[in-house]
């Protein structure tokens, strides 16, 4: 045998195939060749290394190199650097996600880290065309000690005392089903391999064929000689061409060598198989219609009992075992059960192979020990969600199995834990979501495919399942009714209860368990006619709109940018929103989440094209346009805070006739967006020319008068109609270490509102540490830049990605040279002479996840670090002054005023919104708050609730849509000399050019006839 | 297949081919400097000998790999032998032939070959 000095395993997996493994094999024998190089250098054909996402995927041996998204114009590089010159090609490594961590082998890579890999043992190491090779992977080793040195009541215990259970989603003891077969006396009995995998997005069984067809064979050869059965029949699906070709050789292959055929191993015992093709029906995965189509009859399932192991393949007895089962017989036998039983649960041992699909970092073929945590599976192996967005459920079992939401990541992976879910194993399809999948409609496609697949035998499934889809249509629709959801209910269970088949009784289930985990999504499809996901298109103009809490007509604004209609864009906007022009500048915009652009370049720039509309508007009218206010009505509304909630509520309860006082506080109005947002991204004189439209709409506006020392709230009552609380949430939560009175620590609220006020914090010169990784943090640690700290440093306790501020604001800070330090938390100040000197720190690392899908941070122990420090600002949340609520009439929960669904207190006539409600949020969800305070207090003093007026502006797209690529205009910045010298606003905005550039962008979903 | 030493002996046989692909801490590794200087000098040459020679001899548990330029192109072609254990042993100016001798002495017979050693 030649001896070479590398060799060069490249994938030829579907999943490659399909990203151009092909082409690059050829070029690879091509170059090898250029460059003589055909004697030191062998090129192997392999099967799936399960990182498909990346594919072609090779590996150089002996380094062990792993190359990705390999593409023939790659080879000569490869060829010339690696191959000749030692020198690996670090383009072509793969990067961990969100991270620059670039690694070398495979052993380096986190997502092969975790796995434990017995069914896909040879995958990615062995030729799989190659018996031979296979052999020297140890395959046939168990086959052959089975039949030298066991008898079949044997092997039959081994499997039976390993506890392997169906890897075909049952979960049923494979040793127990065998000594069924085994104990019945027939002329003929079966053994069949179920390969017909339908699942959507699995495709685990194809690659263990496709990659390793010996082992399936070897664990074929077992279970035959276990219970007696001299034929075995590979059921696969003859849309796996590849998978069909090579059990075919493997076939052939081993009748050659004498692994199969008579007297195997001279032992007397005969064993021969036979590949059938399945056309692909879905139901033909359920093994009694598998036998029917094997026999040649229609795919229809039969009763059970009597079970194929008694009576199954021409009324024989019958053992039906999935591909992946089968893949495990050969080591379990080799190794002895004992070795079998130590890896896994107690109550599932072995691995588990999962396809991971979906919304993913690495969609790819993961083999994962039973016991793993899911959580570990889609964020350390899987790396985690694309794209910055956030998990919501995975689902498992395919259409026959559930979901499991994002408040049970912590699972087992294990067939028990998961049934407890609602779900179940199922063959591995691992389907990931996330806050862009609409649950409702999840349900229907599963049911959409259960239909497509039904066979049509039992009424229950064939009409039961269409009756189902029908409702849930409906309820996409917006036409629902809140009985469809027991009337969903009822008819699941009628159908499990009465199908026949596997396939019908698991058909409800994803409909069973979407309404047991997300029912609030169902209720607020009938109720609200609202899809938080964006999915369900009837029941919103576009899916930006739908996610702007203030609602704003997103498409018709920028079409009237595009038009250059600035002041119709303006009033488009103010409609929905008055506070825009501050919107336009600290929006957190969920609107460019959902943009559908994104899924083609990057989403429209929503929130800087709202500031140029203001931006214009100022410039050339001179000052902002007031709106129109309806003629007095006599009635007087008092609001309690000048922050985004009341200002707004105060803008449409003007604007209908209404006399309001604003009480404010503090000595200037505005609330948080005065007091808690800086200069530099808010500068106070623009807030206070839109404070100023109100003002100058009729409402009157007190400061320096804080409601429940000044004035009472029951004397507010006595005065006004109606009060509205507002009063945000400013007081900073204490982070309970020991050292917080000490001179030098001030809370980040505190430190921003005293800037704000014109008190200005010494932190000239000195080190300053902020704690905290939301807004407020980088507020304060971007002011304390301004303020000309020698060195600033944030520390946060989880990861970078999880932190709760704006993205765009942690990478300015970032840029500020800012240093943010993660998965660090502050266990004690330490002082000298009453004054801050160091605050001590421990590491953590991420444990268990929590409720948010974040993994809990947990102290490392002995961790502990200093940190040389002058100034503390921490800044990890706030609550509401409670002031107002003196006689606590007001009723309160979790520190929070408590309101009903129209924002009204306990108390009658005093309503409530804001961040004093829901706790710390945005601006814009303050808006809307007060949106929904003015139709409540509107409809409470007698008037008909209406405090917008419909959108006149036709939807329609009077030009071409641009479609090709076009990257976002860059919004300018400040140059860093400037911004760092002062508080200057950072953002300069569009001028003209870019904002009408930037406007012809949109793709206008809001037009649903193009 | 009459019995699990039949399966044995192919196992054996295409061990030798394949085994380069399974991490072996007790190989022995030779590093064969081909960066320009070293494939310049004759390095590839002293890679193919390298490879003919230890399979001729059939000695086990060695893989051949190639490395980069380390700096001393002046002695190139390079030959590393890292021994597990044992450190590693640099040899300067190598050619085909020296090559051949590295594999029967120092890898077969164990007796490092001083005259070309350039570092210890």
């Amino acid at each position: 045998m030649k001896l070479f000095r590398n060799h060069i395993l490249i994938c030829t997996g579907t999943g490659c195939e399909a990203s151009g493994s092909e082409e690059v094999r050829k070029c690879f024998h091509e170059e090898i060749k250029k460059r003589n190089l055909e004697d030191e250098v062998k090129i192997v054909d392999t099967g799936c290394f399960g990182f498909c996402r990346f594919g072609p995927n090779m590996v150089i041996y002996p380094e062990g190199v792993f190359y990705t998204c390999v593409k023939p114009e790659d080879i000569p590089e490869i060829v010339e650097e690696h191959l000749i010159k030692g020198r690996i090609v670090e383009r072509l490594l793969f990067t961990e996600p969100e991270t620059p961590k670039k690694s070398a082998t495979s052993d380096d890579i986190k997502f092969f880290q975790k796995q434990k890999r017995i069914a896909l043992y040879n995958c990615g190491h062995i030729n799989p065309e190659s018996m031979e090779e296979a052999i020297a992977r140890d395959v046939y080793f168990g086959f052959g000690k089975a039949l030298t040195e066991m008898t079949p009541d044997q092997v039959v215990d081994e499997v039976f005392k390993s506890g392997l259970r169906g890897r075909g989603g049952g979960g049923f003891p494979t040793g127990l089903k065998w000594r069924f077969a085994a104990k019945e006396t027939a002329d003929q009995k079966y053994i069949v391999c179920n390969a017909d995998e339908g699942d959507p997005g699995a495709f685990m069984d194809r690659s263990i064929l496709e990659g390793d067809p010996h082992a399936v064979v070897e664990g074929m050869a077992i279970a035959g000689y276990a219970i007696g059965a001299t034929k075995g029949y590979i059921y696969c699906r003859a849309e796996y061409p590849l998978a069909v070709k090579r059990l075919k050789k493997a076939i052939v292959d081993a009748r050659a060598e004498g692994i199969l055929g008579e007297n195997i191993f001279d032992s007397g015992f005969d064993f021969d198989l036979e590949v059938r093709l399945g056309a692909g029906a879905f139901v033909c995965g359920e093994e009694t219609a598998l036998l029917n189509s094997i026999e040649g009859k229609r795919g229809e399932p039969r009763p059970k009992p009597p079970f194929p192991a008694i009576s199954g393949l021409w009324q024989k007895p019958t053992i039906i075992n999935n591909v992946e089962t089968l893949a495990n017989l050969g080591m379990i036998v080799r190794n002895g059960w004992e070795w079998f039983r130590e890896i896994g649960t107690e109550k599932s041992p072995g691995t588990k192979v999962f396809a991971l699909a979906g919304k993913i970092n690495i969609n790819g073929l993961v083999e994962v020990p039973m016991g793993t945590r899911l959580g570990e599976v889609i964020f350390d192996i899987g790396g985690g969600i694309p794209n910055g967005k956030t998990f919501k459920a995975a689902q498992t079992g395919g259409p026959s199995g559930g979901c499991i939401p994002v408040e049970h990541l912590n699972v087992s992976i294990d067939y028990d834990s998961l049934i407890e879910l609602g779900t179940m194993m199922g063959s591995g399809g691992l389907i990931v979501m996330d806050e862009d999948t609409c649950m409702v409609d999840l349900a229907k496609f599963f049911l959409e495919f259960v239909k497509d697949e039904s066979c049509g035998k039992c009424t229950a499934c064939r009409i039961g399942v269409i009756r189902m889809l029908e409702i849930l249509d409906r309820i996409t629709k917006g036409k629902g009714k809140m009985e469809d959801i027991d009337l969903l209910i009822e008819l699941s269970e009628d159908i499990k209860l009465s199908a026949l088949c596997g396939l019908g009784q698991s058909a409800p289930n994803p409909v069973l368990s979407t309404i047991k985990y997300f029912r609030h999504e169902y209720e607020a499809h009938i109720k609200d006619h609202y899809c938080e996901a964006s999915v369900c298109a009837t029941l919103f103009n576009s899916p930006c709109q739908n996610v702007c809490p203030a609602n704003v007509d997103i498409p018709i604004y920028i079409d009237l940018i595009r038009r250059e209609k600035y002041r119709e864009a303006y009033e488009s906007i103010r409609e929905e929103n008055p506070l825009l022009l501050t919107c336009g500048r600290v929006c957190d915009h969920p609107c460019q989440s959902k943009c559908n652009r994104s899924k083609m370049d990057e989403a429209i720039a929503i929130r800087s094209l709202k500031r140029y509309v203001t931006d214009y508007v100022r410039e050339n009218e001179g000052k902002l346009p007031v709106p129109e206010v309806k003629a007095p009505n006599g009635k007087k509304v008092a609001v309690v805070g000048s922050g985004p909630a009341g200002l707004t509520s105060a803008f449409y309860l003007a604007r209908k006739g209404y006399d309001v006082t604003i009480y404010e506080a503090l000595p200037v109005l505005g609330g948080m967006l005065t007091v808690g947002i800086p200069e530099y991204r808010l500068p106070k004189e623009l807030l206070n020319e839109e404070i100023n439209v109100i003002k100058e709409m009729g409402v009157k506006m007190v400061t320096n008068t804080y409601i429940g020392k000044d004035i009472s709230v029951e004397d507010l009552k006595k005065d006004f109609d109606a009060v509205y609380i507002a009063v945000g949430a400013h007081e900073e939560r204490n982070m309970g270490i020991e050292g917080e009175d000490l001179d030098g620590f001030m809370a980040g609220t505190y430190f921003l509102r005293d800037q704000s006020l014109g008190t200005e914090h010494d932190v000239k010169g000195k080190k300053v540490v902020v704690v905290g990784g939301g807004n407020v943090a980088i507020d304060a640690a971007r002011s304390s830049v301004r303020l000309g700290a020698a060195e600033v440093t944030l520390v946060y306790r989880r990861d970078k990605k999880d932190m709760p501020a704006i993205a765009i604001e942690v990478e300015e800070a970032e840029h500020e040279k800012i240093n943010i330090l993660t998965m660090v938390n502050p266990v004690k100040v330490h002082g000298e002479d009453g004054k801050v000197k160091a605050i001590e720190c421990i590491k953590m690392r991420g444990g268990e996840f929590d409720r948010s899908g974040r993994k809990k941070p947990v102290e490392v122990e002995g961790s502990n670090f200093m940190i040389d420090v002058d100034v503390i600002i921490p800044a990890i949340g706030q609550k509401v002054d409670l002031t107002f609520n003196g006689n606590e009439a007001i009723d309160m929960k979790w520190g929070n005023v408590l309101v009903d669904e129209s924002s009204m207190t306990n108390v009658d006539g005093i309503f409530a919104g804001g961040d004093c409600v829901t706790g710390p949020a945005t601006v814009v969800k303050a808006v809307k708050a007060g949106k929904d305070a003015a139709i409540a207090i509107d409809k409470y003093l007698g008037g008909d609730g209406v405090i917008l007026t419909e959108n006149q502006i036709p939807r329609e797209i009077a030009y071409t849509l641009l479609e090709e690529e076009c990257p976002r205009v860059q919004m300018p910045l400040l140059n860093d000399e400037e911004r760092l010298s002062g508080f200057a606003e950072v953002e300069l905005g569009y001028n003209k050019e870019t904002a009408l550039k930037e406007a012809s962008r949109c793709l206008r979903c809001d037009v649903k006839d193009k | 297949m009459k019995s699990l030493k039949d399966l044995q002996a192919i196992k054996d046989r295409v061990m030798e081919d394949i085994k380069l692909r399974e991490k072996d801490p007790n190989n022995i590794i030779i590093e064969i400097g081909m960066g320009t200087c070293g494939i310049a000098s004759g390095a590839r040459e002293v890679m193919q000998a390298m490879l003919d020679e230890i399979q001729k001899r059939n000695v086990q548990g060695v893989t051949v790999t190639q490395t980069g330029c380390i700096g001393l192109c002046v002695e190139e072609p390079l030959v590393i032998v890292k021994q597990p254990n044992k450190g590693e042993i640099v040899y300067g100016n190598i050619d085909s032939n020296r090559a051949r001798q590295i594999v029967s002495q120092h890898l077969v017979n164990g007796v490092v070959v001083d005259e070309w050693v350039i570092k210890e």
